[in-house]
């Protein structure tokens, strides 16, 4: 019962700072017994907004206050985890400079080799745009991972997978392709996109993702 | 062109580090600070980011990283902000995303490792945690 006296007397705090003052009532969610009625003083907080791809995940605020799980656009929580309700102003506000230092989205592409370390036509064609993607980026890193299908053993297809990647690599650096670093990788016929029982043949799965960031 | 066939070819690498950067700075107003290995520099465009980094932003300054994962953090002025643990080895499912916003205004947008291993991606903060299940979302500490 002792605990409970301090939040009843900021609570009569904040309704009184709030009719004396009119200041909105969500920067004192957080803030009972606030020593500066209507002084916006800032405070530690979440807010969960769209991803750039347009969807919206969810995160989980744990402190010593609770546990918040945020899965809506605009919802917030203080970072002890209680609800906190915050205007658009505001986000624009505590984060502008955050946001417009935002990295470019980083890219990805996949490239398909019908036959050994020979890529399609169509993928032939996309290096050039990927070279011209890379260009226009500040420091950009690239890394290539090579994919199999499920025919042959794991050690035959880490190396295939390593010679389609290196051969993407050879194809964008002769093509211009200048980068800060450049990682090339096999997943072999361990991450396929199509999943087949072994020794299985899968065109959708002989390939090269590239990501340019 | 052999030379091209090494796993890890690094074009412009510093190799003050032994090890591998895990990211790299791509957007830089003002003046900042990346601490690596006790080795303070200024951070600018092409700065690389390793595991167990600290970052600091000054005022009227941002910063933009972009990691190996696709994982992007910018900060805002007067930040701080550590690289507290960071593993991207998806060929044998290792991967973890740890870091700790002590001060400061952060935006983050979860890549690789939050789509694969939600759990393992956290941001700690000086009164809590935060388990990101990939997304996007803003985090500030006050002083």
């Amino acid at each position: 019962m002792k605990s409970m006296l301090p939040i009843l007397k900021g609570g009569l705090a904040l309704a009184a700072a709030m009719v004396l003052g009119g200041c909105a009532p969500t920067y004192y969610v957080d803030r009972v017994g606030c020593p500066a009625p209507c002084a916006p003083v800032p405070d530690s907080y979440v807010v969960l907004i769209p991803s750039p791809d347009g969807t919206v995940g969810n995160v989980v605020v744990a402190g010593e206050k609770g546990e918040q799980v945020l899965n809506k656009s605009g919802q917030a929580a203080t970072l002890s985890g209680q609800p906190f309700a915050v205007d658009e102003k505001r986000v624009k506000d505590d984060f502008g400079a955050a946001m417009a230092a935002l990295p470019r989205v980083p890219v990805r592409y996949v490239l398909f080799f019908s036959e050994g370390v020979k890529l399609d036509p169509a993928s032939d064609a996309e290096i050039s745009r990927i070279v011209a993607e890379a260009k226009g980026r500040p420091a950009v890193d690239v890394t290539i991972i090579g994919h199999t299908d499920t025919l042959q053993s794991i050690e035959y297809n880490d190396k295939l997978g390593l010679k389609r990647a290196n051969r993407v690599a050879e194809l964008l650096r002769e093509r211009g392709l200048k980068t800060e670093s450049v990682s090339v990788q096999s997943m072999g016929k361990r991450n396929p996109v199509v999943s087949t029982p072994d020794n299985v043949f899968e065109p959708k799965n002989r390939r090269v993702e590239i990501s340019v960031r | 062109m052999h030379k091209f066939l090494a796993i890890v070819l690094f074009v412009l690498s510093s190799a003050v580090f032994a090890d591998e950067p895990v990211g790299r700075v791509k957007t830089a107003t003002g003046e900042a600070f990346i601490t690596s290995s006790g080795n303070k520099a200024k951070a600018e465009v092409g700065s690389p980011v390793y595991q167990g980094s600290l970052i600091e932003t000054g005022k009227n300054s941002s910063l933009g990283i972009t990691f190996k994962d696709e994982t992007m953090v910018s900060f805002g002025a007067n930040t701080v902000f550590t690289v507290s643990d960071y593993v991207y080895s998806p060929s044998d499912g290792k991967l973890k995303f740890g870091s700790k916003l002590a001060k400061g205004s952060l935006n983050y947008v979860s890549g690789a490792i939050g789509k694969l291993k939600p759990e393992a991606v956290t941001v700690g903060t000086p009164s809590g945690t935060i388990g990101v299940r990939g997304t996007q979302f803003l985090v500030t500490v006050a002083e």
